[in-house]
């Protein structure tokens, strides 16, 4: 129910910032893709200027685009994660029929979610405050998991009149990530106030018995910390997503490369650029599962360092 | 030169010496993780998780400066 909620308001915060597509450092640089008003004529005619720009193919394929007449592949690829989760997750719930003993499906959701109490929750925020975080940790767990797996299958798109490859990981977007790192902050806060109350929240943040002469610096230190922990979230996760496609798109686009001097050479590249393509992807598979788990595992600790002052 | 020779330039160079701190980090990592393991072979499964967190985050620093280079490359 509560990862039904978080979906819910996760699609809010991409939605609005998808809007204004401005937002992040790698939209800026889409100088060159075709906007959602754009004809097909203009689209063909900066595919045929692809040789002059190989910078600006690279970021035409790893930065948002048009697909399905919908404005937004990374918001498509967003809502079909999250319809994928709660559908997974529904399903597991459903398997367990009214015993203790899940089946098929429930087995493997709830190895994933025992994973997640049990090392990343627990341990981290204590035990009955670590309970009650629990479905939020394992709402950021199978949406970053599930999205990123989702980036690696390959789909075909529609968009002004041609086929094209789209698939991509809505984690590579800089406001998917922007509005996962907003609910963590949300959550850390959230984890301090209802504890403490809104004063001593944030009184809580610096020691207590330090020297008075600390305080000056001390309070910008963690008053900006409380702000960085998120922010650096947001931009370990968007970049790992990011860099993945853009090495197997780099990988792809050197055998065009090779092609235009001579086309013994796109021959010759082509099985090696598929064999390296094929091995970077495997390791995405990889750092799938690990960024999923050190965004959990980091939101976990911070709101632990909220719940708990150790101070 | 323009300025767009000198952005390559320095995204070339940013580049490289992102990737070498961000190795000689992890290869630390990896040097004192394999030394505790081989020490103590029954706190193999602690060590490997630890192992991870910290070469994720001594990644996440470097997709940091990552990403300058790619927009000073990009733009």
């Amino acid at each position: 129910m509560t990862a039904l909620l978080l979906a819910l308001l996760l699609q809010a915060a991409p939605a609005a910032a998808a809007a204004a597509p401005a937002e992040g450092p790698a939209a800026r640089a889409e100088a060159t893709a075709p906007l959602p008003g754009q004809t097909a004529a203009d689209h063909d005619d900066r595919r045929e200027r692809e040789e002059e720009g190989l910078g600006q193919v690279i970021m035409h394929h790893v930065t948002d685009q048009p697909v399905f007449g919908l404005p937004s592949k990374h918001l498509l690829y967003f809502v079909i994660s999250a319809l994928l989760v709660i559908a997974g997750t529904r399903s597991a719930v459903r398997s367990y029929r009214g015993g203790l003993v899940p089946h098929g499906i429930g087995a493997a959701v709830e190895s994933l979610v025992l994973f997640v109490r049990d090392e990343i929750a627990l341990p981290n925020i204590g035990q009955d405050d670590g309970r009650r975080f629990t479905p939020l940790l394992c709402s950021f767990f199978f949406f970053i998991l599930v999205a990123a797996l989702l980036g690696l299958v390959p789909l075909p798109g529609y968009q002004a009149g041609h086929w094209f490859f789209a698939s991509t990981t809505a984690t590579g977007n800089l406001a998917v990530t922007m509005g996962l790192a907003l609910v963590s902050f949300a959550a850390q806060q959230y984890a301090g106030i209802s504890k403490y109350g809104l004063i001593r929240h944030f009184r809580n943040l610096v020691p207590s018995g330090l020297p008075v002469l600390l305080l000056p610096i001390m309070i910008p230190v963690e008053i900006i910390s409380m702000f960085t922990k998120p922010f650096a979230l947001m931009i370990r996760l968007f970049a790992n997503m990011l860099a993945g496609h853009m090495v197997v798109t780099t990988l792809i686009l050197l055998i065009s490369l090779m092609a235009q001097i001579h086309w013994l050479g796109g021959v010759v590249m082509a099985p090696v650029s598929i064999v390296l393509s094929v091995f970077i992807l495997l390791l995405e598979v990889l750092v799938a599962f690990i960024q999923a788990y050190i965004f959990t595992l980091l939101s976990a600790i911070f709101i632990g360092m909220y719940a708990h002052p150790a101070h | 030169m323009d300025p767009k020779t000198l952005a390559f330039f320095a995204a070339g160079i940013g580049a490289g010496l992102t990737i070498m701190g961000g190795a000689a980090g992890i290869g630390r990592l990896a040097a004192a993780a394999m030394e505790g393991i081989a020490r103590q072979p029954n706190a193999a499964g602690d060590i490997r998780g630890a192992m991870i967190v910290a070469a994720g985050l001594i990644e996440g620093v470097t997709f940091f400066a990552l990403v300058v280079t790619a927009i000073l490359a990009f733009k």
